[in-house]
């Protein structure tokens, strides 16, 4: 099909960063074959990538939207506790329901803790390395 | 090995797209963005019911179900965004809200997946 002249359809760069990342994330998850490892893992980057400050908007796109947001999956463990239901395992359930939201919760306030202190040693160094050259 | 991480990416992108765009789109709809998130993690538990009612009718096959439930509904849910925003909302020390929010978006899908199996179950 042929577009009117002049007139290139283009896919806006917002959806090429979010895609380049949701790429790996959505393999690292079928790779890793565990929704709850994928959700903890993801949520560990997720507050890594938060913790500095949403100073990056490209970052931001291919990292937390598009990596995190892929790696994770909220329907993933929705199967698995509908899973836990369905065979009568209450204590499965609860375990999921339970590790997921404060293994989720927790790993994002590390991240953002670990995210904070990366960034703040960065910047050390980086103006160690300036003084060092000035 | 299949081409099964081929099935994954395709659906991958699309998911990763439509989630961000909807969200953008709902925004301006909604009292807060965080209900954008739940509406899409909900619609997802829905049509992963749908998908695994079919598979289970022998009418999907292994890569369908792959491009579909593990690609597109895996990265069109998210649970990152999810825990964030429970966390932001936690951290303003609004602990009722909070916790609406996070059985709204438990239940609600627990229920959406749960109606999805159910409409196209064999009877």
């Amino acid at each position: 099909m042929s577009a009117p002249m002049g007139r290139r359809w283009r896919v806006p760069r917002e959806l090429l960063l979010v895609g380049a990342g949701a790429v790996p994330g959505a393999l690292l998850r079928w790779w890793l074959q565990d929704p709850l490892v994928a959700n903890l893992l993801g949520c560990l980057l997720f507050g890594l990538l938060m913790g500095p400050g949403a100073a990056r908007p490209r970052l931001l796109l291919v990292g937390m939207v598009g990596f995190c947001g892929s790696l994770t999956t909220f329907s993933g463990w929705e199967l698995q506790l509908q899973q836990a239901l369905q065979h009568g395992r209450p204590w499965n359930l609860l375990a999921l329901l339970g590790g997921t939201l404060a293994g989720g919760l927790g790993g994002l306030l590390l991240g953002m803790g670990l995210g904070r202190g990366l960034a703040a040693l960065g910047r050390q160094a980086l103006k160690a390395l300036r003084a060092g050259i000035g | 090995m299949s081409g099964e991480p081929l099935w994954v990416v395709l659906g991958a992108v699309p998911g990763a797209w439509l989630r961000f765009w909807l969200v953008n789109q709902l925004e301006p709809w909604l009292p807060r963005r965080h209900w954008g998130t739940v509406l899409v993690n909900v619609s997802a538990c829905l049509l992963l019911g749908l998908v695994l009612g079919l598979e289970g009718r022998g009418l999907l096959s292994s890569g369908g179900v792959t491009l579909l439930a593990t690609g597109f509904l895996g990265s069109f849910s998210t649970l990152s965004t999810f825990l964030a925003e429970v966390q932001g909302v936690l951290g303003k020390g609004e602990w009722a809200q909070a916790l609406g929010l996070a059985t709204t978006a438990v239940l609600g899908g627990l229920l959406a997946l749960l109606m999805g199996l159910a409409l196209v179950s064999v009877r």
